[in-house]
């Protein structure tokens, strides 16, 4: 099994023989297996291979193994890759059959006039409705509206969706009119059909729960406390006991036009040509196939000769008819940023609609800008050239006259460390930074030489006190650094201190407890500190309430997500301090402080002038370390805030992520910005080293 | 200067009393030294004085006033740890006028320079703990308690850590500082040399008792019991079982060889130049005696100049 599992990843084909991968799970992989079966059964010449990949790493080992020649025959994968996949030539173009299959799932996989994949099964959002609290699901907007304001109750909601995610989002902006694409093709975020939508979205938010997440969403409708929600066919099995229908979105009463949602289409592609291939693929979408996957795997299949019968799937399959595949441009990786951050702004309350689409826009501009020219790269080719020169002479002179061969042991001992270390951190770091030096767009990388640097630096897209600029960033990582390292040494000291007073009993088990926040994950921490800081069932708010606070939007300003993240960080961090410090107390003979006691030292006194002096040689390695880890402290900033309010939280290595992976790939700019943190470090190191250096007892 | 006055202390740690019912009078300018084995209840007793460990029981009083509730801070008693506590991180001039600078006390610096004067420190004051000999850190753990001029001296064991001609030293210089400061002392050891050489009085402590209370000569010439009859004096005194209904103790130089009621078989010479320790077999009995001389061998008959009774059982001096 393994071995043919490798051979396989290997893409060691034999003749008819036509490897499949896919990331189908459960009873999709299922219905996959049993057709498999049923097909190579039947086709004695052929022998269909499926082989599993984790969906995470499906994409990626696909584009690096198919230009190869070592990917697979067929692979299944949603269809938003298409035009980079045509692009670079992973794929080739199929011939479908002419009926059976619904028009739109053969739209989402044609580019250029050709099709490049066999539709299998789609998903798209759809209204599903508590029949106890919903006799008929509302048909146009105007009737959700009425719907959400009139089953409104102190702890219940008409309807809710995940507001401020461009994706759920994009039924309405279609309804109305609008759209991420204008007419011309271009990105038109502002279009006016997209502030209409907005106002909608605005209005309707406003009469749904605080911050909807799609867990949250989860949870309220399964506790009947949400009436209606939008969603996609996943949430079939998420569903709890509640009775319930699911219906096609309404259509937009202004326009007269379905609030059309996004689908998105798995296919069956072609990575190398072969007529087994194409004769399976194409058997696949058969009714026959079609049929197996709808009742094995629970597919909504995009054959809709497929009879349906759950009424359910039904509406999903209605939702069709008005759905819009979802672009597979590159452009359009790049406009869900901008449109999620407006949205937040918006659903907030704290922008107009037309603020939230010129923001949209605007921020698009941003991120979408174009790469910088492509540089010479032969100065830095003789410079870097001149640079390994140096530093061969200067290995050369180090080394001359050394006894070599009685080293010979030491360098073997050395070896295992010296490979690993060079395979896991200096070769990815040099690679890192030589990115750094390039511009990716388009699945091109040209060389660029330090523009990005100079762009990040020069804040040269966007004013100094934009949260998107390094400096603003920067200092905002700053304080955030202080202050965790503040509040990190001075609890962990002082409950280090507290856990070492006599009057103290079941001391072992508050330094367990103690220890515990340490031992959890920590991105497991960071999502339970943002459930805890949710506007309307977060914990905090509930204990504050107590005291007859007012509920607080925790992510909606910056001091108060600052402070959340700060919390949540506090929590993680503390420990380690604690531990360190206990250890450190451990090795302070107790009669020093009694000295300092009798010598008329109050308690404070003992503390600063004895105990806290003698701590430094074990704590100033720890602080270093802990603002370094603080410093870099990505989980939090990412899960806890998310860099709420509009990024004005996130620190440089959030945002380098954001500019690598949410601003359509800008692999450059954002190891630019490694480059830079690892610059800031290094300093920070030396600076620190220096001052450590000066007094260790 | 002061009096410290003991009335009935005792201290327990739960179930366990480690000191039972301690009366003491300490008058103005004594040195007093604490001794007993290891584990007597005499470091506890000083840090009792100290204030490090809260009385259980009764009332102590420095200078009539009473300081069961009075933290170490506020009794105005400076102590000399085993260890010497000194603040690593402190150089010799801060580590002495540690005391006097919390207070802000104007004349820290001619204190300390005084100080260091005295004990011989001056060329050492901007070192560290760490740059100093054993003797050295001595000195500045004296320093630092000199410096305060306080009530109370206290010493927990300041010579332990130290070899044994510096002890020596050290102990001479310790009866000279006395002399010049006349400041209340009180000194704890284990060894009973020093309690001897040191001490105006000295208190023998066992298990949390105190056995005796007396001056040098007293508890040597007069002990009350068996106890501190065979823990002051060295070599220790000769406890006779069979000889007698009591338990008879004689001192190594009390035992006369040559003629004698008693014959005994000369075992194990130790020649220690001058003198030699004559291991004797009395009977089924063991003797030492200390004699001058040319050291006897074979059986010799012996007396006893002086000879002490106890009560088999309670231990008491009869007589």
């Amino acid at each position: 099994m393994t071995l043919a599992l490798l051979l396989g990843l290997l893409g060691v084909a034999q003749a008819g023989e036509v490897t499949l991968w896919h990331a189908w799970r459960g009873d999709e992989r299922a219905a996959l297996d049993t057709l498999v079966e049923q097909y190579n059964a039947a086709n004695p010449g052929t022998t269909i291979r499926p082989v599993f990949v984790p969906y995470e790493a499906l994409s990626s080992k696909i584009e690096a193994a198919v230009p190869r020649g070592n990917g697979p025959d067929l692979f299944v994968y949603a269809h938003e890759k298409v035009a980079d996949w045509t692009d670079e030539g992973f794929i080739l173009p199929v011939e479908l059959p002419t009926d059976g299959l619904h028009p739109v799932n053969v739209d989402a996989l044609r580019l250029r006039e050709q099709v490049w994949g066999w539709p299998l099964a789609y998903k798209s959002l759809a209204l599903y409705y508590n029949r106890s609290l919903v006799r008929t699901p509302p048909d146009t907007t105007d009737a959700l509206l009425a719907a959400a304001e009139a089953l409104r109750g102190p702890d219940r909601w008409g309807f809710a969706w995940e507001a401020s995610s461009a994706y759920a989002n994009a039924p309405w902006m279609h309804g109305f009119g609008g759209g991420v694409f204008g007419a011309d093709g271009a990105v038109r975020l502002d279009a006016p059909g997209n502030v209409a939508a907005f106002g909608f979205v605005q209005t309707l938010a406003a009469l749904g729960p605080a911050e909807p997440s799609g867990a949250l969403l989860t949870q309220l409708f399964n506790e009947g406390s949400v009436a209606m929600i939008a969603n996609g066919p996943s949430f079939l099995g998420e569903v709890g006991a509640v009775d319930f229908g699911v219906a096609p979105l309404p259509v937009v009463s202004e326009t007269g036009k379905a609030a059309a949602p996004y689908i998105t289409v798995d296919a069956l592609f072609l990575a190398r040509e072969g007529a087994e291939a194409r004769a399976f693929a194409g058997w696949m979408v058969s009714d026959e196939a079609a049929e197996v996957r709808h009742r094995v795997g629970k597919q909504m299949v995009a054959n809709t000769r497929v009879e349906v019968t759950d009424p359910r799937l039904v509406a999903f399959r209605q939702q069709l008819d008005t759905a819009v595949p979802m672009p597979t441009r590159p452009e359009m990786a790049q406009t869900w940023e901008p449109l999620a951050r407006a949205m937040r702004r918006l659903v907030r309350g704290a922008v107009t609609p037309e603020e939230a689409a010129s923001e949209a826009a605007f921020q698009y501009t941003i991120v979408s800008r174009p790469a910088p020219p492509a540089a010479d790269p032969r100065p830095w080719i003789v410079v870097a050239g001149l640079g390994g020169l140096a530093a061969a002479v200067w290995l050369a002179r180090e080394i001359r006259g050394a006894p070599l061969a009685r080293w010979r042991f030491a360098f073997a001992w050395v070896a295992p460390a010296f490979s690993a270390m060079t395979l896991l951190v200096v070769l990815p770091f040099l690679v890192g930074a030589t990115v750094s030096l390039f511009e990716y767009d388009q699945q091109a990388w040209t060389f660029v030489g330090l523009a990005n640097f100079l762009d990040i630096l020069l804040a040269r897209d966007f004013p100094l006190t934009s949260p998107l600029s390094f400096w603003s960033t920067l200092a905002v990582t700053v304080a955030w650094t202080v202050a965790n390292v503040v509040l990190h040494v001075g609890i962990g000291v002082a409950l280090a201190m507290l856990l070492r007073e006599p009057w103290v009993r079941l001391r072992g088990v508050f330094r367990a407890l103690l220890i515990l926040p340490w031992a959890v994950p920590s991105y497991i921490t960071a999502l339970i500190w943002k459930g805890m800081f949710h506007r309307q069932f977060g914990a905090v708010n509930g204990l504050l309430a107590l005291f007859g606070a007012e509920p607080v939007s925790w992510f909606a300003h910056w001091a108060t997500a600052f402070a959340a993240n700060v919390t949540t960080n506090t929590w993680l961090g503390f420990p380690f301090m604690m531990v360190v410090t206990l250890g450190a107390l451990q090795a302070i003979p107790r009669d020093l402080e009694e000295a300092a006691e009798v010598d008329g030292a109050s308690g404070w006194q003992r503390f600063r002038l004895v105990t806290l002096p003698l701590l430094k040689p074990a704590l100033l390695p720890a602080v270093i370390l802990g603002s370094v880890w603080t410093f870099n402290m990505f989980n939090v900033i990412y899960l806890v805030s998310g860099g709420e309010p509009d990024g004005g939280t996130d620190i440089l290595i959030s945002q380098a992520y954001r500019w690598a992976f949410t601003r359509g790939h800008r692999y450059g700019y954002a190891a630019a910005y490694a480059v830079l943190i690892f610059g800031v470090l290094v300093l920070y190191g030396r600076v620190a080293n220096r001052f450590a250096g000066r007094k260790v007892v | 200067m002061a009096t410290l006055s003991f009335a009935g202390v005792e201290k327990r740690y739960g179930a366990v009393q480690v000191l039972h019912r301690v009366d003491l009078e300490v008058a103005d300018g004594e040195f007093i030294v604490l001794v007993g084995p290891s584990g007597c209840g005499k470091s506890t007793l000083l840090r009792c004085i100290a204030g490090l460990e809260e009385i259980t029981g009764g009332e102590l009083r420095i200078d009539d006033r009473r300081v069961n509730d009075v933290a170490p801070r506020d009794r105005d008693v400076a102590m000399v740890f085993q260890s010497y506590a000194l603040y690593p991180h402190m150089t010799v001039r801060e580590n002495m006028g540690f005391a006097l600078s919390l207070q802000r006390h104007p004349e820290t610096v001619p204190r300390v320079e005084a100080a260091a004067s005295m004990l011989g420190l001056s060329h050492l004051l901007d070192r560290f703990p760490r740059e100093l000999s054993g003797g050295q850190r001595q000195r500045v753990a004296m320093g630092r308690a000199i410096v305060r001029r306080p009530k109370v001296f206290l010493f927990d064991e300041p010579l332990s850590n130290l070899d044994a001609s510096l002890r020596n030293q050290v102990r001479v210089e310790l009866r000279r500082q006395h002399a010049a400061l006349r400041t209340t002392t009180v000194y704890v050891t284990h060894d009973q040399t020093e309690a001897l050489t040191l001490a105006d009085r000295i208190v023998v402590l066992n298990g949390g008792v105190v056995q005796q209370v007396g001056t040098p000569d007293e508890l040597y010439f007069e002990p009350k019991n068996r106890f501190v009859a065979g823990f002051i004096g060295s070599p220790g005194m000769n406890f006779l079982e069979r000889l007698e209904a009591d338990v008879v103790g004689v001192r190594p130089n009390d035992v006369t060889l040559g003629a004698g009621p008693h014959e005994a078989e000369v075992e194990v010479v130790e020649k220690l130049g001058f003198e030699a320790m004559i291991h004797l077999r009395l009977g089924e009995e063991a003797l030492v005696a200390r004699v001058e001389g040319p050291a006897p061998t074979g059986r010799v008959r012996l007396d006893f100049t002086r000879a002490y009774r106890f009560d088999r059982a309670t231990g008491e001096r009869r007589g």
